[in-house]
């Protein structure tokens, strides 16, 4: 577990990076994306226990993963995905307003 | 896992984090979005080699397919028309 | 301000790293798991215990989940209003067509198979439902939107009833344990058939709820296309 942990941390510094630094508005989404890869790796590599076998009884299994961390992890992934959506379409919608996409201009220009 | 394996598991993980690297350093917006197409596509393998299939079909579906798409449609549409 | 937001988030991640060894790791399950593992398929009748967590112990998260879906699509659809089809007006040439028209029923009798045979092997209602979904955007980008406009089965204009549908299949799904006797979204004490387990037709009203819950999904990522493709 220690070590997958000093990866996941890394994932999820490199997306908060991207939200904090970079300039262009899809930039940013494409930051949230990251960060919620970096959730979900994070979920599923609790859940794993040294030489389990996938969920599903067939009727011959005595070590098994555990499978409630992926039930939430499904349903993060789809919620996931809606957001993502959503923010984009508000991107395009910031576009027609303001003609441009550099979050220095949008403080600038009042409407 | 034995040992094989766990050297696997840890090359694609050390993938996972290049392709996030090159994703927030690239000036180009579609190379952004391509690479984080493989970022997802890593993460599918990982998720395989951590016994859970249920996990791996839904982000293979929603990341590489909905999402890519939906990027692209975004930065079709927020440039200027030559 | 670059090496300022560096140096915040390195100590922040310092943080995280040193509190999260707190977490208490062995190698035998929680103990809700080990329950849900022991009697999963006694209770539920289903075999993929992901899918019996998800729609039946936890089955009122997946209708949380079922309304975020809704709510995204409906905000959508509030956005982008005006019908302007600007982008996607023709298709591909006519390889690509013909190659489609040869390929896209496998990836719909696929995208059916996953959805119904969720409670016995790897899926379930949302992963068909978003394959069933990327179909929709594939018949979208290859024969234009002046196509996808006038047909009669999957055309913008039926989704949202589609989705709709799906939603009251869920709930009224849930008040029929009501009425039995039971709580909300009770399974197998509400009398749905229980088959043999490993079957086709077995899991009480788990291939209902999938099935419910798959419509819901291809409707709504739909229309959320639709929107975005062909708006203002």
């Amino acid at each position: 577990m220690k070590p997958t942990l000093i990866f996941v941390l890394l994932i999820m510094s490199l997306g908060l990076y991207c939200v904090l630094v970079k300039d262009n508005l899809i930039k940013k989404a494409l930051g949230i994306n990251i960060m919620e890869g970096a959730v979900f790796l994070f979920l599923i590599s609790y859940g794993y226990r040294q030489g389990g076998s996938p969920p599903i009884l067939t009727g011959s299994e005595t070590n098994i993963v555990d499978p409630v961390p992926q039930a939430l992890t499904l349903t993060a992934i789809v919620i996931g995905a809606a957001t993502t959506a959503l923010m984009l379409g508000i991107i395009i919608k910031i576009y027609k307003i303001y003609g441009t996409l550099d979050t220095n201009e949008i403080r600038r220009l009042r409407g | 896992m034995n040992l094989l394996i766990s050297y696997i598991y840890y090359a694609f993980l050390l993938l996972l984090v290049i392709t996030a690297v090159y994703s927030v350093i690239s000036r180009n917006l579609l190379c952004s979005i391509i690479f984080i197409s493989l970022f997802n596509l890593f993460m599918v393998i990982v998720f395989l080699l951590l016994q859970a299939p249920d996990v791996a079909m839904a982000e293979a579906v929603v990341g590489m397919g909905f999402t890519t798409a939906l990027f692209t449609i975004a930065i079709s549409k927020t440039k200027e028309e030559e | 301000m670059k090496y300022f937001s560096a140096l915040l988030i390195a100590v922040l991640m310092l943080v995280l790293f040193i509190s999260l060894q707190e977490i208490p790791l062995s190698q035998n399950l929680m103990p809700v798991s080990s329950h849900y593992v022991d009697s999963g398929v006694k209770d539920t009748g289903a075999t993929n215990l992901v899918n019996a967590v998800l729609f039946d112990y936890r089955g009122f998260d997946t209708l949380g989940e079922v309304t975020v879906i809704f709510a995204a699509a409906a905000a959508f659809k509030m956005l982008f209003s005006h019908r302007r089809i600007f982008f996607f007006r023709y298709g591909m040439s006519p390889i690509v067509k013909t190659g489609m028209a040869v390929y896209s029923p496998f990836i719909f009798i696929f995208g059916i198979y996953v959805i119904m045979a969720g409670h016995i092997s790897p899926g379930g209602g949302f992963q068909g439902g978003v394959i069933l979904a990327s179909l929709s955007i594939l018949l979208t980008l290859v024969y234009g939107l002046w196509y996808k406009v006038r047909q009669t089965v999957l055309s913008p204009a039926i989704s949202s009833n589609i989705e709709s549908m799906g939603g009251m299949v869920f709930i009224f799904i849930g008040l029929a344990g009501i009425f039995s006797g039971n709580y909300f979204l009770s399974n197998l004490g509400a009398g749905f058939f229980a088959g043999i387990p490993g079957s086709m037709f077995s899991g009480g009203s788990i291939p209902l709820l999938n099935i419910a819950s798959g419509l819901k999904v291809t409707a709504g990522l739909s229309i959320i296309f639709y929107s975005i493709a062909g708006g203002e």
